[in-house]
């Protein structure tokens, strides 16, 4: 019981910690800012937006499906990564061992300019071919690509959702296309929009 | 992963020609219309004065008939976000655990601090350099919503005629990384041994790029710190000493004070 309990209690923490982080770095910024160190402020307030970015990434990560298909999530790989350059956030969760993810890539200034290129038919955005389909999810315009197949001859599929200024990319490896489809639908994208917007 | 970083880096550089290639193409146009008109004015008698007289007509109402802009008063300057009321609002937003406002607040006073540092260093500027003037009415402080990336402050020093100098005072972390790797690059600092149009010079102690190109003058960089530098572009200056005499009117060790580089 008691290890449950400290299980429970560590997320509660790591947020508490974090929350901490974003006082302690607004406190500073403050006062170099009221001292006339606007450099130092600059760097504080840097740290603080990558805080957010952090507990952001985190709560995104509570938001994903437990479960791609018959695949466990693989908690032990999720990943939350924020920094203020060109990459921006991203959030990463992995299911089962075929390699199969689910990776959020926002609040970077290079993602206006992707989603236009995945939008453009003439450089093999959205368009139909052989191997990509344009297919709506929650209402959102997105690129289905059939990727071969893997060892048991199954399909491997990506998904690539863009929207307002993220970008969520789903490898489906060993499933069939309407399975795909039906893991995407089950992401709450306007949620997830919410908190990364 | 690397599919996101290699797609986000193909879609920056397959945006940097597409904004060429519409520059391009506009000039092209234009180029294209002068020269057919001319050849139609030649045959139909027309004079130039006329013609001129017809593309005035044409300017102010295009035939498809949609008025064209003739003036206005543009947009007034705002001031700068308030950098404080930004940090309260930011630390209100979080504790509410509305992250999305919260980082937004954040965003405006890293805004604010920015501009208030740009117009600083602005100040601190020399009024004049060899002989040229400042041209305050061309000062220019830009700060993106982007953090450190892409600040650039900007300066213009006029004779009032044919000989200018601007320096921009830049921060962006990819300009800069390709600059500090060019002296990483020995076979790149090589003259052919005739026309040696880029070489690597020394401002203050700090090692700097100057380059030569008929079109555009000289042109001085100077990497500072981890992701800023500096840029001198100097247009009808004699020689490379008089850019560099320019250059040394400037206290480099400020401006890296004032934007926290070592």
């Amino acid at each position: 019981m008691k290890k449950y309990s400290i299980l429970i209690l560590i997320p509660f923490f790591t947020i508490a910690v974090q929350a901490q982080d974003f006082s302690k770095d607004i406190a500073e910024a403050k006062a170099s800012y009221s001292s006339g160190k606007l450099a130092d402020a600059h760097f504080s307030l840097e740290q603080a937006i990558q805080e957010i970015d952090m507990i952001v990434g985190k709560e995104v990560l509570k938001l994903l499906p437990e479960k791609m298909n018959d695949m466990t999530a693989t908690t032990n790989d999720d990943q939350v990564s924020a920094n203020v350059g060109f990459v921006g956030a991203t959030v990463h969760r992995s299911y089962g061992t075929t390699g199969s993810q689910v990776e959020i890539i926002s609040n970077s200034p290079l993602i206006t300019s992707l989603n236009a290129f995945l939008n453009m038919p003439f450089v093999g955005g959205m368009m139909r071919n052989s191997t990509t389909k344009v297919v709506k999810i929650q209402g959102y315009k997105s690129r289905l690509e059939k990727q071969g197949d893997n060892e048991n001859g199954k399909p491997n599929y990506q998904l690539q959702i863009p929207f307002k200024s993220a970008l969520i990319t789903i490898t489906a490896n060993g499933m069939d296309e309407n399975s795909v489809i039906s893991f995407a639908n089950s992401i709450p994208l306007d949620k997830i929009a919410a908190l990364i917007q | 992963m690397k599919r996101i970083v290699f797609l986000l880096c193909s879609s920056f550089l397959f945006s940097i020609p597409q904004f060429t290639n519409a520059q391009f193409l506009k000039k092209l146009k234009e180029k294209a219309n002068s020269a057919v008109n001319k050849v139609v004015d030649s045959k139909t008698g027309n004079t130039s004065e006329n013609s001129t007289a017809t593309e005035s007509q044409n300017q102010s109402s295009e035939s498809s008939g949609k008025p064209v802009n003739k003036g206005g008063a543009g947009l007034k300057n705002t001031a700068p976000p308030d950098v404080n009321a930004a940090m309260d609002d930011a630390t209100k937003a979080f504790s509410g655990n509305n992250y999305s406002d919260a980082r937004y607040s954040v965003q405006q006073a890293l805004m604010g601090i920015e501009i208030q540092l740009g117009r600083q260093l602005l100040t601190s500027l020399p009024d004049n350099v060899d002989g040229l003037q400042k041209d305050t009415t061309q000062d220019k402080v830009v700060s993106t919503q982007w953090g450190w990336n892409n600040m650039t402050i900007q300066r213009v020093y006029s004779d009032k005629k044919d000989k200018q100098c601007t320096i921009t005072v830049g921060n962006n972390m990819l300009y800069s990384g390709l600059v500090n790797a060019y002296f990483g690059n020995a076979y790149a600092a090589e003259s052919n041994g005739k026309d040696q149009n880029v070489k690597q010079v020394k401002v203050q102690g700090n090692k700097a790029i100057i380059s030569y190109d008929e079109s555009k003058g000289y042109t001085l960089i100077v990497p500072i710190g981890q992701s800023s530098m500096v840029v001198w572009e100097c247009i009808n200056f004699a020689n490379e000493d008089e850019v560099m005499n320019t250059a040394n009117a400037f206290n480099i060790d400020n401006i890296k004070k004032s934007l926290g580089e070592k």
